[in-house]
């Protein structure tokens, strides 16, 4: 289809060329010459075939095209349009052979009433950012689960800070919030926002929310802006979205690594909770007693084995002092086995600093040191 | 471009340490003298740790504003 036509081979013997050629030539020629595009205008003539394909002509003052839009590409709509409507397509422009109709093949339609016009901005956009792989979920990074040091992008006397600062407070105060203000709505909130957005990489930071209070769908703008959701997405560390809204998903909560319906899930979301986590260090604390009482108890039984007469007691002593670590988890320290050394045990080590643990490693008349509670003292075993 | 004060400190740091501590006490046969410097090590840690915690005080500070374009 691609290749040009042989002028000369394609004409008949005199001199003209066949229906099909014509159309053919001028379907390839229109499709070279027109890319896909966008097209307004007024819904005529809307037909819904029982194959579930639409046909209907779009027009305006001047001028009418035929279109069609298939069954697969329009299943996605809410309704049909109806006769007299404005819409936004994005079609095809070719020419349908057997009927030598100059044709468009519909993709999207978008109605220009409730906010039409943005909607067409916003795929345009989407589509943009989708292109250059910034939609990709296998971009989206993982939350740091300790965070240090988070941003906040928001109103500086907007709610959303507030919100932030009370779910910070309560869950994780270990952190620093470092508000970068910026211009949410209105007039210049776009420049705005992306100065602040690029801020960020000349902070230390762990993790950003970019956020705003509730409020009407228009003010939602500027977070549906290409050149917002590509400064987002230029952020270094991990990024929240918490535009605020619970029906729209914005551009930026497209591109941000994790989308919020509120300021507050966002600050939720970005920090872990210090009560639990206290609860887990307790847990830890516990295991770190037991761990060394089984390591004691292991010397506990080789002593045993060598029928040393002290073993009851020294076993008696090392329940008392399990139970202790076990009850007084946030004890702990007090209850270290140096405190062993204090009840009268000592440690024996060869001049390399090994630990002597054996009758053998120990034969008449060598010299060794032996560790107790306040310091060491050198020993010597007495010759034979 | 105004320097930034150090982050705070780093608690992923401690906690992943203590769960190192914690692990090797409970499955490696060690000697006691190697166990015991991982206890007071983890007893350290634990206690930093939750100094951490128990001492926090969110601070917020407000990233001023860069005039023009510096980049």
């Amino acid at each position: 289809m691609g290749a040009p036509l042989d002028l000369f081979a394609a004409a008949s013997a005199e001199g003209a060329w066949t229906v099909s050629e014509v159309t053919r030539r001028a379907r390839s020629v229109i499709e070279a010459g027109l890319p896909p595009l966008w097209v307004r205008g007024e819904v005529s003539g809307f037909k819904s075939w029982r194959s579930g394909h639409w046909y209907f002509s779009l027009r305006d003052k001047s001028a009418q095209i035929r279109c069609v839009m298939f069954r697969n590409d329009n299943r996605g709509l809410p309704a049909p349009p109806a006769d007299g409507m404005q819409v936004f397509v994005f079609g095809r422009p070719t020419v349908w052979e057997e009927k030598g109709d100059f044709r468009l093949t519909v993709v999207e339609l978008l109605s220009t009433e409730q906010g039409g016009l943005w909607k067409l901005a916003f795929e345009k956009a989407r589509a943009a950012l989708l292109r250059d792989g910034l939609l990709d979920p296998a971009r989206k990074r993982r939350l740091p689960p300790f965070p240090r040091r988070i941003a906040v992008v928001t109103s500086p006397d907007g709610a959303a800070l507030r919100d932030i600062h009370v779910v910070v407070t309560r869950r994780w105060p270990v952190a620093e919030l470092v508000v970068v203000p910026a211009k949410v709505q209105g007039e210049g909130a776009e420049a705005s926002v992306c100065a602040a957005l690029a801020r960020l990489a000349h902070l230390e930071l762990d993790v950003a929310i970019v956020g705003r209070g509730g409020g009407a769908a228009e003010d939602l703008w500027t977070f549906n802006s290409e050149r917002v959701a590509r400064a987002l997405a230029a952020v270094p560390v991990p990024v929240i979205s918490a535009v605020g809204h619970e029906t729209d998903v914005t551009l930026c909560d497209l591109v941000a690594d994790l989308r919020a319906p509120t300021p507050s899930a966002a600050a939720e979301a970005a920090t872990p909770d210090r009560v639990e986590v206290l609860g887990h260090l307790a847990h830890l604390g516990q295991r770190l007693a037991r761990g060394l009482t089984q390591r004691a108890q292991r010397m506990v039984d080789r002593l045993d084995r060598s029928g040393d007469r002290l073993t009851a007691a020294i076993q008696f002593r090392l329940e008392q002092s399990r139970s202790l670590l076990t009850a007084h988890g946030a004890h702990l320290e007090a209850l270290s086995p140096l405190k062993i050394l204090a009840r009268g045990y000592a440690v024996a080590r060869d001049a390399d600093g090994r630990v002597l643990k054996r009758v053998a490693q120990l034969p008449a008349g060598v010299a060794f040191r032996l560790r107790v509670t306040d310091g060491q003292v050198a020993a010597r075993v007495e010759p034979s | 471009m105004a320097s930034q004060p150090a982050p705070p400190p780093d608690f992923g740091k401690h906690l992943e340490r203590l769960e190192t501590i914690v692990r090797r006490l409970e499955a490696e046969d060690l000697d006691l003298d190697e166990a015991l410097k991982l206890f007071e090590e983890g007893v350290e840690r634990l206690r930093t740790a939750r100094a951490q915690l128990a001492e926090a005080e969110l601070k917020v500070q407000k990233a001023l504003k860069v005039e023009g374009s510096d980049r």
